[in-house]
């Protein structure tokens, strides 16, 4: 018989024995993967994400129609090439054949006209850039199909890259009815939220609450064999977790959105960098144009002159100062437009001007934020900077929620917000449209209220613009209008900035060649992981 | 009366209270300002579609209509579809409910397992070196967030020491078990899946500490008062003075009395593991039930937020009721006390 202690002791040693066995069973890693931090929840229909996580699902699970290069061109993709009719109301795509989904099918100019249409009927996510322009879609032979437009629509060639086919055959097998889409049922969003219906670079193989796993596509069309085996989002953004996880090798690239304190804290590691570029996102403080005081131009003119730009860019690092409402390296936007600085002189002037003059007391101004510290900065500058001419501003911080249900009446959006926003397609409408139509007043995009008929007429007159060279010079004249109007600070062009591991990863999107707009650096294919420098380093 | 028509009645009229949450949730999800569809479907949705989302939803329709349809759905087990994931939230809550169920199953044994001890020995030993070092554990425990333990067990046990896994449920490299209750460790067993299990139990170690131990800790505070109290009462002195060893006294006769106050708090404590498991979620990427909650409410997704709301008052009262009737079998008195009262 064993005595106490011995007894003690025994099962003191069993559980060191199994916790010493279980610590020592691992799992090998996957030795070509890109792991990726992500937003959560992934939206991976294409008729219905377009949020940032969604979008980097969809580039790597579907294919475009057609794609652009490095430098914003259009450039053949699943249409090898196409035509455009002499009134630019008929555009026809010829597709290549012998295309294959990830369930064998093949891709034919039937699955495109089904993704049109059921994009025009969900008319959610990005479906907002064809819906008042396409007025049917045609198939005219197995391999070619037709847009035809209701008008004109300049920019439509440049908006297809986002446009993604996906499988009529398989999600028609999985509609279920009854649904809102009358005979379509629930158009077999119910089966695209999370199964795999497209023809990409990638294969869904997993999807978990806590993360998106893919595989390379051993099918694909065109060569990917440089290409990582396998794709995985994971699901966390949280700082403490992607630092370990960075310096574990067990995450390859951040996602947006970081704040600069965590990436600081990630380049610390060794061999991990920052990459940074600019990607067609802009800052902008936008103004209640229908809310005294901002109602008066003068006020308006005063915090544009207010304001710290030299600052605002050394706050947010890679960024520069913003030159008007769309950042320059968007086609159709106007280098040569006026640019405020920081002039206290002058916004005192304008201030003098104002019929508020003398009665600033009576209108206390509030200034919003949300999303992140970047933009708490931008707040709270333009705060600092408003007490040099004599105004007042409350820095408030709201959800995203609040923000949005706020801008839906001119009475509850803020006088002033930090907004950031993106191009959708590499051409200044995007941008102007977005942020200044009346169509988009009483929206989280539009905090200015501007709802000014002449601009409307402009912004609908250029996009309707066959011409390239005619249609960004309507852009340019749009941009120098809404600057006089100044309805907004047009504060920095913001960068991309991710952190990743340098040591064993090739990432075109970190050495600048970056696609611009349509999440293209997010494209997995276009990287090279090299597995045995990973090993090197884990060794080390 | 007999105890199981008291647990009939019981269950009658927390069905009464459940419809009462029901409308009071509703009511509140449904008065907050803002346009759902328009959160729904993104700004530049158009009207039309926005209409159909409306009409859809029925939320073109008074509260008391929408109320309705919404019971009556919710009645079928449907919460509607998740504004945020576009998923039915029935789906989401049926797999986030189960990460959340067995992180909640293994912090839960660390709380008993531990706190219990350690508030046994701290009576047994008091005021001696070894309870005023429970004692401490347990303060440490009790004003220290559970988040902290989080991030410093992160960095100990993952990126330091490297032994145990940073996030998650399972490796990647595996393949989740074929489902049969949702809970990997459990599916794992009953498929003689080792690795997988051994795995899925790594993934568990950090998380569920981290959210155990002020649970831990304040089990521990109460065994230890209720013990030392109950060492004190004459039946225990008499056991002693008849020379019953002080293991036998201790098993038989002490730790059944001195665990009724602990049984009683462990339900709450079971409640508030799966509502308040947010920041451990967070910082482990688990994808559980609190995580999906708090993300529904910052992101103003009614129906998550309905659905999520009801399923915890569900487990509040039916944590209640089975703990009403496991001290009623660890002290029958108490029964007693309550039919008299009746």
């Amino acid at each position: 018989m064993l005595n106490k202690k011995a007894k003690i002791l025994s099962i003191i040693l069993c559980i060191l024995g199994i916790l010493i066995s279980i610590s020592s069973i691992g799992i090998a890693a996957s030795p070509s993967i890109v792991r990726y931090s992500s937003d959560w929840p992934v939206i991976i229909d294409p008729s219905v994400g377009s949020d940032c996580q969604g979008v980097t699902a969809i580039v790597n699970l579907f294919d475009p129609l057609v794609s652009a290069d490095t430098k914003g061109n259009v450039i053949p993709h699943v249409a090898e090439s196409w035509d455009v009719s002499s009134d630019g109301l008929t555009y026809t795509f010829y597709l290549r054949p012998r295309i294959k989904f990830h369930d064998g099918s093949e891709l034919t100019a039937e699955d495109v006209k089904f993704s049109m249409d059921r994009m025009l009927t969900i008319g959610e996510g990005i479906s907002y850039l064809w819906l008042e322009n396409i007025q049917e879609t045609e198939v005219i032979d197995k391999y070619i199909v037709a847009f035809h437009m209701k008008t004109i629509f300049g920019p439509f060639l440049v908006t297809l890259p986002s446009f993604y086919i996906v499988n009529k055959e398989l999600i028609m097998a999985n509609i279920k009815k009854p649904g809102i889409y009358d005979d379509m049922g629930d158009y077999g969003r119910g089966y695209v939220i999370d199964h795999d219906a497209g023809s990409g670079p990638y294969i869904l193989k997993d999807f978990t609450g806590e993360y998106i796993l893919m595989e390379k596509n051993p099918n694909y069309f065109l060569d990917i064999n440089s290409a990582p085996d396998e794709f995985k989002m994971i699901g966390s953004t949280e700082p403490i977790l992607l630092k370990t996880l960075m310096a574990r090798r067990e995450l390859e690239m951040t996602n947006r959105w970081m704040g600069s304190e965590t990436l600081k804290s990630l380049a610390e590691i060794e061999d991990v960098e920052i990459a940074q570029w600019r990607g067609g996102g802009m800052e902008y403080i936008t103004m209640n144009t229908r809310k005294p005081p901002l109602d008066d131009i003068h006020v308006r003119k005063a915090l544009a002159w207010a304001f710290d730009y030299d600052m605002a860019v050394k706050l947010v690092p890679g960024s520069v100062q913003a030159r008007g409402p769309v950042p320059l390296l968007i086609p159709g936007s106007d280098p040569n437009s006026f640019q405020y600085h920081l002039d206290i002189e002058k916004a005192k002037l304008e201030l003098k001007q104002s019929k508020y003059y003398g009665h600033f007391d009576e209108y206390p101004i509030e200034i919003e934020w949300n999303t992140n510290k970047y933009m708490e900065k931008q707040a709270m500058l333009l705060m600092a900077n408003a007490t040099d001419i004599g105004l007042t501003l409350n820095v408030v911080e709201t959800t995203w929620a609040l923000f949005c249900s706020d801008s839906a009446s001119i009475e509850a959006t803020p006088h002033l917000h930090v907004l950031s926003a993106n191009s959708y397609y590499p051409e200044a409408a995007s941008l102007l449209q977005a942020r200044y139509h009346s169509s988009t007043a009483g929206t989280w995009l539009q905090g200015e209220w501007l709802l000014d008929p002449v601009l409307d007429e402009m912004i609908e007159n250029a996009i309707a613009t066959k011409d390239k060279d005619e249609r960004y010079a309507k852009y340019r004249e749009i941009t120098r209008y809404i600057i006089d109007l100044c309805p907004t600070i047009f504060t920095i062009e913001t960068p991309e900035r991710r952190a990743y591991q340098s040591a064993y990863m090739d990432w075109p999107a970190a050495k600048g060649e970056v696609i611009p707009v349509y999440k293209y650096d997010n494209s997995i294919r276009f990287i090279k992981v090299y597995p045995e420098k990973r090993e090197e380093l884990l060794k080390k | 009366m007999k105890r199981s028509i008291i647990f009939i009645k019981r269950t009658f009229y927390s069905i009464f209270v459940l419809w009462g949450l029901s409308v009071l949730i509703f009511v509140i999800s449904r008065i907050v300002p803002g346009d759902p569809a328009r959160m729904a479907l993104g700004a530049r949705a158009s009207e039309e579609v926005l209409q159909r989302f409306r009409i859809a939803m029925h939320y073109d329709k008074s509260i008391v209509v929408q109320y309705y349809h919404w019971f009556k759905d919710v009645l079928h087990g449907d919460f509607g579809i998740s504004l945020v994931t576009k998923h039915p939230v029935s789906e989401d809550i049926s797999r986030v409910l189960p990460a959340s169920f067995e992180l909640a199953i293994f912090a839960f044994i660390f709380i008993i397992i531990i706190g219990i001890t350690i508030g046994v020995i701290s009576a047994r030993y008091h005021n001696t070196w070894v309870d005023n070092l429970g004692r401490l554990a347990a303060y440490f425990g009790i004003v220290t967030p559970s988040f902290v333990f989080a991030i410093m067990g992160m960095l100990i046990f993952s990126y330091i020491l490297e032994v145990l896994p940073t996030m998650g449920r399972l490796s990647s490299e595996l393949i989740y078990p074929p489902k049969i209750t949702g809970l990997i460790t459990i599916d794992a067993l009953i498929q003689g899946n080792f690795i997988v299990f051994v795995d899925a139990f790594k993934h568990l170690i950090l998380p569920a500490v981290s959210l155990g131990l002020l649970g831990m800790a304040e089990d521990a505070r109460i065994t230890r008062s209720s013990v030392y109290n109950n060492l004190r009462k004459d039946y225990i002195v008499a056991a002693q003075s008849y020379g019953i060893p002080d293991r036998v006294i201790m098993f038989r006769d002490l730790l059944k009395p001195s665990l009724i106050p602990v049984v009683s708090i462990l339900a709450l404590q079971f409640g508030s593991i799966l509502s308040q498991a947010f920041l451990v979620e967070l910082i482990f990427n688990w994808p559980g039930f609190a995580r999906y909650g708090m993300t529904a409410i910052i992101q103003k997704d009614l129906n998550a937020i309905s659905g999520v709301v009801l399923i915890l008052g569900i487990f509040r009262i039916c944590g209640n009721i089975i703990v009403d009737w496991i001290v009623g079998l660890l002290d029958p008195r108490i029964q007693l006390i309550k039919e008299r009262s009746e």
